[in-house]
């Protein structure tokens, strides 16, 4: 740390950091990429590198638009490595009119930081003057940094007069079988889903908007993931903390978005929105790493290795959950994939796009980690559906915890020119 | 420190932002030039903020105006990377608008300018200041009502000052009887109505070193002196004024030679700092400064519970903390309002908060009139406390630099 940075090594940093990541390929000019031209670009280069994985290889330069109308990104967006998601609350005395400044701003602000900017000045002319920018994220790049807003049930109770604006299928989600909720994990009124391929991108952009939201919201709760646990369409399957291979059967092609995840035109100014289901699952990490391989696999109904269904030879092979082995189903009736899957659950399906977090260690000692499971879809009754087989039978339980929980509506992009969710204040 | 890389990166985009804003008049070349009266009698001028695809642009469709009132409306269509932007003139700001975002509606102030050069300044823009002119007959050289308005305020604040160093010396006797008569409840009680008159101008008297001393020296430090915790003891010079005291009285229950001791060196010490504390003169910015200042005070020390590690009178400090530190802005709001009246009032909403939250906490029973910050309090609404305060220093760590520029 005894070479000071001058602005000119901008780019030498760039190169550093493509340097330190494994499996590098540079993207081409410009780097103003959309999905499709990363895919077809990086799928090709990475291959020559690793063996499968585009998702290895890490771009500074990538950015995705946040102006276009459609779908807000960071939901589709393939899954980038880090995240940390923020729930706020509302202050008391807050106003309809501080409400649509705050979306206003937070809106041109998501949008610099997605380009890898500033939300304004970093080092300010006047000696006297506050950065506005607090500046730890100058010259990383934009990092394929999404950041999605949500907007939760509460704020359209009676304090905004926005009740009749009300997204259809927005509430609180019931009391689920196996929860233990902590208060202080659960709600909020805002959230706002930061995902980068470097975790300093993504922790700035949290906390610069939080920074810009203070007198009107505060901060409620919060989860640093550290590695992404769901794939998109081009990735390879990552792993949970319980080292298995997590979402091979999640949501990919347009038709199961469509029929899924986007809300149609009848959601009015909700329509091409969706919703977002946030759960904080905590894993007993000891108890886990104690339990026997062949347990283990019972539990998911998988293959640790290679992620195969136990009724299967390959990762991807549909599971049949009435093939017997030994005189006895070769996926128990009660494992984890058994109770999701949705030949099990009327045909349901719901995107997950989760995270791996840790906590340090909690009180007894422990390792505390989980998953931050963040999923999408465009009825949340869905995931009651999904959650309350799985709360109530799942052999998983004896692992994990339920913690944290929240669920908010996720409004579409907004037009350039405009602000996110503009038209609740029309 | 070096210059950030956008400043000089938008140095070379200068050229080329001159020549869109050039094209951007050619093409509407009969609204260029002077700005025209609307009915109301005001000189209309529009700025709009775009972004061309590379960079932010800032654009004025009129570059002057007749002397005379002018109304500035501002809008800003799709420039995400510009929140605000000023009418200054010689540095210093004369009107401005913030929160600017794409998709909010024009907001505008009016001035009534004389004839001369100004700047229009948006930070982020491609092309940050622009030249304004005024034509006509030049302002009468300003009095400067603002400037005389910041200083009056300043000068009263001294007597605040003043008031507070009286306060402090009688508390501390009778803190002192208290402790000579060996009576530790009375102690105890004088001991939370002396602390109040301290907190409430810390920042403005934490600076006095006694004569004949070095600066680094912490046995001619005064603040050291009076006010050290024991987390921060340096073992050279010892434990001095009312921490130790308060040790003394609150977690030993008792009141021995060294107490009384303690009490005497309190007093001594107390009596120099009023002396010193006379010859004190307060600009507009020691105000800004210090009202901030007291809230990063609350913020590091007693949110945390550390101010008050034995007595746990830690919101009594809090709450004159917060007292000084809103009196010190109040002696400038006159002035302030008149250079930001929306920054001015976000942040008397956010004193308003911040109080009406810590009256939920007073307690007329209480050492200090303020329930016991226990540790169980603490776990249960620190956090409430800390996000109310947060809330209130974020816009006032903005007016050193609103107060210093003013004109």
């Amino acid at each position: 740390m005894t070479d000071e940075s001058r602005p000119d090594d901008a780019k030498d940093a760039r190169q550093r950091e493509h340097l330190s990541r494994r499996g590098l390929f540079a993207m081409g000019a410009g780097g103003l990429a959309v999905g499709a031209l990363a895919g077809v670009g990086g799928t090709f280069a990475a291959q020559a590198l690793t063996h499968d994985d585009q998702g290895d290889s890490v771009d500074a330069s990538l950015s995705y638009p946040f102006y276009g109308g459609g779908n807000q990104a960071g939901i589709r967006t393939e899954p980038q490595r880090h995240c940390v998601y923020m729930t706020f609350d509302i202050d008391p005395g807050s106003t309809l009119t501080d409400l649509e400044s705050l979306f206003a701003r937070w809106s041109a602000g998501i949008a610099q930081v997605m380009q890898g900017k500033p939300v304004g000045q970093v080092q300010p002319s006047r000696p006297g003057a506050v950065g506005q920018d607090t500046g730890e994220a100058v010259d990383l790049g934009p990092n394929a940094l999404t950041v999605t807003l949500g907007i939760g049930p509460d704020v359209f109770d009676e304090r905004f007069g926005l009740a009749s604006k009300k997204p259809s299928l927005l509430k609180h989600l019931p009391a689920l079988p196996s929860d233990t909720l902590q208060k202080s994990l659960t709600g909020g009124d805002l959230s706002l889903q930061a995902c980068a391929e470097d975790p300093q991108v993504a922790y700035h952009a949290i906390r610069d908007l939080a920074r810009m939201g203070r007198g009107t919201v505060s901060t409620r709760w919060t989860v640093m993931g550290f590695g992404r646990a769901s794939a998109g369409q081009n990735q390879t399957t990552p792993r949970n903390l319980m080292g298995f291979k997590d979402g091979t059967r999640n949501i990919r092609s347009d038709d199961e978005f469509r029929d899924f995840v986007w809300l149609n035109d009848d959601a009015g100014w909700m329509s091409g929105g969706t919703y977002q289901v946030a759960r904080k699952i905590q894993m007993n990490i000891e108890i886990w790493d104690a339990d026997a391989v062949g347990d283990q696999q019972t539990v998911f109904g998988r293959h640790k290795d290679d992620g195969a269904p136990l009724s299967g030879t390959k990762e991807f092979d549909a599971p049949n959950f009435h093939k017997m082995a030994h005189g006895e189903p070769a996926i128990a009736p009660n494992a984890h994939i058994a109770l999701a899957a949705h030949e099990n659950n009327k045909g349901v399906k719901i995107l997950r796009r989760s995270y791996n977090y840790t906590d340090g260690i909690n009180q007894y000692g422990q390792l505390d980690a989980g998953l931050m499971f963040i999923a999408y879809m465009n009825d949340p009754a869905h995931f009651v559906t999904l959650q309350t087989r799985l709360g109530s039978y799942d052999r998983l339980n004896e692992y994990i915890a339920h913690i944290g929980s929240a669920v908010f509506a996720v409004p579409p992009a907004p037009e350039s020119g405009h602000f996110i969710a503009e038209k609740l204040f029309a | 420190m070096q210059p950030s890389s956008r400043r000089r990166l938008s140095g070379a985009a200068t050229a080329a932002t001159i020549l869109s804003v050039a094209l951007l008049l050619a093409g509407c070349a009969s609204d260029a030039g002077a700005a025209k009266q609307s009915t109301s009698g005001a000189a209309q001028v529009k700025i709009t903020m775009t972004n061309d695809g590379s960079k932010d642009v800032c654009a004025i469709d009129h570059p002057s105006a007749a002397a005379g009132p002018i109304t500035f409306t501002v809008e800003n269509k799709s420039a995400t990377g510009i929140t605000e932007v000023e009418l200054q003139s010689d540095q210093r700001i004369i009107g401005e608008k913030e929160n600017l975002a794409p998709g909010l509606k024009p907001v505008s102030f009016t001035l009534t300018l004389g004839g001369g050069k100004y700047t229009v300044y948006c930070p982020g823009a491609g092309e940050e200041n622009q030249t304004f002119t005024v034509t006509g007959k030049a302002a009468a050289p300003k009095t400067g009502s603002v400037q005389t308005l910041l200083n009056d305020g300043s000068k009263q604040y001294a007597g605040y000052v003043d008031d507070q160093i009286v306060g402090l010396v009688q508390g501390v006797g009778t803190l002192k009887a208290a402790i000579d008569s060996g009576d530790v409840a009375a102690a105890k009680k004088a001991y939370g109505q002396a602390r109040p008159f301290y907190e409430r101008i810390e920042s403005d008297v934490d600076g006095f070193v006694l004569p004949g001393t070095k600066p680094n020296d912490n046995a001619g430090n005064l603040d050291y002196l009076i006010d050290m915790r024991a987390s921060n003891l340096d073992d050279s010079v010892g434990w001095h004024g009312f921490h130790a005291i308060e040790r003394d009285l609150f977690q030993a229950n008792a009141i021995t030679d060294g107490t009384k001791q303690l009490a005497t060196e309190l007093q001594t010490n107390v009596t120099t700092l009023a002396g010193l504390a006379k010859k004190l003169n307060y600009k507009p910015e020691d105000l800004a400064n210090g009202a901030a200042g007291l809230l990063e005070e609350v913020q590091s020390e007693k949110i945390k519970g550390e101010e008050e590690a034995f007595s746990h009178i830690d919101l009594v400090d809090f709450a004159a903390n917060v007292e000084g530190s809103q009196q010190a802005f109040e002696y400038l709001k006159p002035g302030l309002t008149k250079i930001d009246a929306t920054l001015t009032k976000q942040i008397s909403t956010q004193y308003d908060k911040v109080n009406a939250l810590l009256d939920t906490y007073r307690d007329p029973s209480a050492i200090g009139g303020y329930v016991t910050y226990t540790p169980a309090l603490k776990a249960s609404d620190a956090n409430k406390l800390s996000q109310a305060v947060q809330a209130l220093q974020d816009p006032l760590s903005r007016l050193a630099e609103k107060v210093a520029t003013a004109q």
